[in-house]
């Protein structure tokens, strides 16, 4: 008897400290995960953030730029992690409903599924914003999307890989992740500026494989093609992760003089591998930006003001040359 | 013995118990009532502390939520104390915006604004600016009802949260705790969500077209639901015929489960043309989720079936001692081809219930579940070597689970941070049962 009881009650502490163990951690977070009021002025609400998940840089940085400028304006954030899965995305965006918050910024886990929660937070009356990627169901209301021009990024790169063939041109091998919207439009953008050079068959394009957004599917996808295609000259990887697993494989190869790879996004690791002349060049996005822009937006509808309902933050094209100027590598 | 097992099972409902009461005292917060007394009351105060008879009132209320009640309560309050009601607004802060500048446009005084928390914020910062274009609007106040302090833990729409998510898991978890009982596993649960889901939105698709009617969509859930149940019993079939352990039987069925839908679905999600089908998922009866009656009336059942059944106790008597069952006439193939067909079963009604949801046939979805429901019937004290086991145990493992996680959501828990969590309530789970096991 006296044994079951010292079980028990060896369970029952294990299993408080494990609750005190996380309401510790979510004390501790508060400082990161979400900007506390300032001292004398009373939060005015809560901005809950749900990105694709936080494990992501980029999605960190929106998060992070998203609650600094939420607290400029006297807000809380909130920032939610659902590690790519649509169901927990709809749990947490039930549990935010219940808990009244001011506005609800989401990187959509599924461009479809996520419709009935955001119906649920329109019901709620809690206005729904998109950042990065879309949603597409039908019906539901979303106030405002700030994201990048995937299309127009698609065309730099175009335009990087016609300027790294150089005057011979060569066969190209494309990444994509076509459960990604904004990765089939960069590949759409891509393909368009290359036409020109399709046609007249001076560039070929020899596969358009998935990429899986991963270092380790890019990896296999393009040592499989190095062994199709003894004569590739270029790589286009729709994010930076693709671009690096792609990397490896041609380092591997022993080919990295022949063969150019241009990435996307502009990751930190996207960035070095710039600088080493590992990748050829990035359009890149702005997360920041993204970040406070969508602010802008929660903070002028609250105000009783039209808001744009997209605004597409333009890339630009970071090569060598930028790496080595920027503060962000030194 | 049965002292015992009372203890352990009290034990578990104890931290429960706890685990609300934790998370209760961490989530308190500021709420801001609304409804009919929060009206009541509101006017009570203003008309007790100034003169007003007969003063302009703009009620305004965020639109969504039971906004529109509160501002028809407010607006009647008003009336009956008096007042005269310029306007309703229930309204975005657009509309809201509108409403502020046609009334300071018409010049007419407006002392009162009675609000919501939401459009009370909205006129503290805005009404200072739109007061200087419109100088009729600077003797405007603005009232809402006093805010007091309650955990959003024990707010009625949170609790049903938790219900309603766990929801899947724990009727999965049903099927998976008489599996354990007998001393299998089915690691092939999480995959059969997305096949489920996929074939009903597919059904649907093929037999109703654009415009599915009723009859469709269950035509749709019930082949979801047979199909994962014929995938069940495979699995018993192959568990019994050939004596392969369940845990390969299983893994083999979740990765042929798993390729399949998303080959069915072409790697995309299958929409369901008819919104009426979210009703299993997202509607309620008698104001409780239809998920959780359901969840209810599975977990009734499945206490009567193992309880007071034969089928029960060969349940039991299959995972405690298999030759010694099969000696005394226990009909054990048949009894593991039955709970695996029943786990199946189960999982294609989760699938349907996931698909229901969203209105779509995820490929994706129940990526990882089979490791919650397992962790739910584990630490609801079901032991994996089979034998021991509760319905209801399993249930309040779901919940622990479900509070678990929510009460982390609401406090802002990082992701990672979660994930640890879980592993070592799962590690305290089996230690505990290794300790009961070792003082028998």
């Amino acid at each position: 008897m006296n044994k079951t009881k010292y079980l028990l009650v060896s369970f029952l502490i294990g299993l408080t400290s494990v609750w005190t163990g996380c309401g510790g951690g979510g004390t501790d977070n508060t400082g990161e995960n979400s900007s506390g009021s300032t001292a004398g002025k009373v939060s005015k609400g809560v901005i809950a953030y749900s990105p694709l998940t936080l494990s992501n840089p980029f999605f960190k940085v929106i998060g992070d730029s998203l609650s600094a400028a939420a607290k400029e304006h006297g807000y809380e954030t909130t920032m939610l992690d659902p590690n790519e899965d649509v169901k927990t995305q709809s749990d947490q965006i039930d549990d935010v409903i219940a808990k009244q918050v001011t506005a609800i910024v989401l990187v959509p886990c599924n461009r479809i599924s996520i419709g009935p929660a955001i119906k649920a937070a329109n019901k709620a009356g809690i206005p729904v914003f998109t950042v990065d990627a879309q949603c597409a169901a039908e019906g539901v209301e979303i106030i405002s999307h700030v994201g990048t021009d995937n299309f127009q990024g698609g065309e730099l790169a175009g335009k990087a890989m016609i300027e790294a063939l150089g005057e011979n041109g060569g066969k190209v091998l494309v990444l994509d992740h076509k459960i990604a919207n904004s990765c089939v439009l960069r590949v759409q953008g891509f393909k368009k500026v290359l036409e020109p050079h399709l046609k007249s068959g001076k560039i070929k394009i020899v596969a358009e494989l998935p990429s899986g957004g991963n270092r380790t599917d890019s990896y296999k996808a393009t040592a499989d093609q190095l062994q199709a295609h003894s004569d590739l000259a270029g790589v286009f990887a729709i994010n930076d992760p693709g671009a690096l697993g792609a990397y490896t494989a041609i380092e591997e190869a022993g080919r990295q003089e022949s063969i150019k790879i241009i990435g996307f996004d502009g990751q930190k690791e996207g960035k070095i591998a710039i600088k080493e002349g590992k990748v050829y060049a990035d359009p890149i996005q702005f997360p920041r930006k993204m970040g406070v822009q969508i602010v802008e937006k929660i903070v002028s509808h609250l105000a009783g003001e039209e808001v744009e309902k997209t605004v597409l933050i333009p890339t630009s094209l970071y090569k060598k040359a930028d790496a080595e100027k920027d503060p962000e590598l030194q | 013995m049965n002292l015992k097992k009372t203890l352990s099972d009290y034990g578990t409902i104890l931290v429960l118990i706890l685990l609300g009461l934790g998370f209760s005292i961490v989530t308190i917060e500021e709420q801001w009532p609304t409804g009919n007394k929060a009206a009541k009351s509101l006017l009570q105060d203003v008309i007790s502390t100034r003169p007003a008879n007969g003063s302009n009132v703009l009620v305004l209320v965020r639109q969504g939520g039971d906004g529109k009640a509160f501002a028809d309560a407010l607006a009647s309050e008003s009336v009956a104390a008096g007042l005269n009601v310029l306007q309703i607004a229930v309204t975005q802060p657009v509309g809201a915006r509108k409403a502020l500048i046609s009334i300071g446009q018409s010049g007419n005084s407006l002392p009162f604004i009675f609000a919501d928390r939401h459009m009370a914020n909205f006129c503290n910062e805005q009404l200072p600016r739109l007061s200087t274009q419109h100088p009729s609007l600077s003797t405007a106040r603005v009232f809402t009802p006093s805010s007091h302090k309650w955990p959003n833990f024990l707010k009625k729409e949170n609790l049903l949260n938790i219900l309603k998510q766990i929801s899947v898991v724990a009727i999965i978890a049903i099927g998976m705790t008489m599996i354990i009982i007998t001393a299998g596993i089915d690691l092939s649960v999480g995959s059969l969500i997305a096949f489920s889901g996929v074939i009903t939105a597919l059904v649907i698709q093929s037999v109703g077209g654009g415009t599915p009617t009723t009859t469709h969509l269950f035509l749709g859930a019930f082949s979801g639901i047979i199909a994962c149940g014929l995938i069940g019993m495979f699995t018993g079939g192959m568990v019994t015929a050939f004596g392969i352990p369940a845990f390969i039987v299983t893994l083999g069925v979740m990765f042929v489960a798993r390729g399949m839908s998303f080959i069915l679905a072409d790697s995309d999600p299958v929409l369901v043309a008819n919104p009426d089908f979210g009703w299993l998922g997202r509607g309620e009866l008698l104001g409780l989720p239809n998920t959780v009656l359901l969840m209810a009336l599975l977990f009734i059942l499945a206490h009567l079936l193992m309880t007071r059944t034969s089928v029960g106790r060969y349940i039991y008597a299959v995972g405690g001692n298999p030759e010694a069952a099969r000696l005394s006439g226990v009909p054990v193939k048949w009894v593991l081809v039955f709970v695996y067909t029943l786990c199946g079963v189960l999982a294609g009604l989760g699938g349907v219930m996931e698909a229901s949801l969203h209105v779509t046939g995820d490929p994706k979805a129940g990526n990882m579940l089979e490791l919650q429901v397992i962790a739910a019937v584990v630490v609801g004290g079901t032991s994996l070597a089979g034998g021991q086991g509760r319905i209801f145990g399993t249930l309040v493992g779901a919940l622990i689970i479900g509070v678990i996680r929510n009460g982390m959501n609401l406090t802002g828990v990082e992701a990672h941070m979660q994930s640890v969590v879980y592993g070592v309530v799962i590690l305290i789970a089996v230690l505990v049962d290794r300790l009961k096991a070792k003082i028998r």
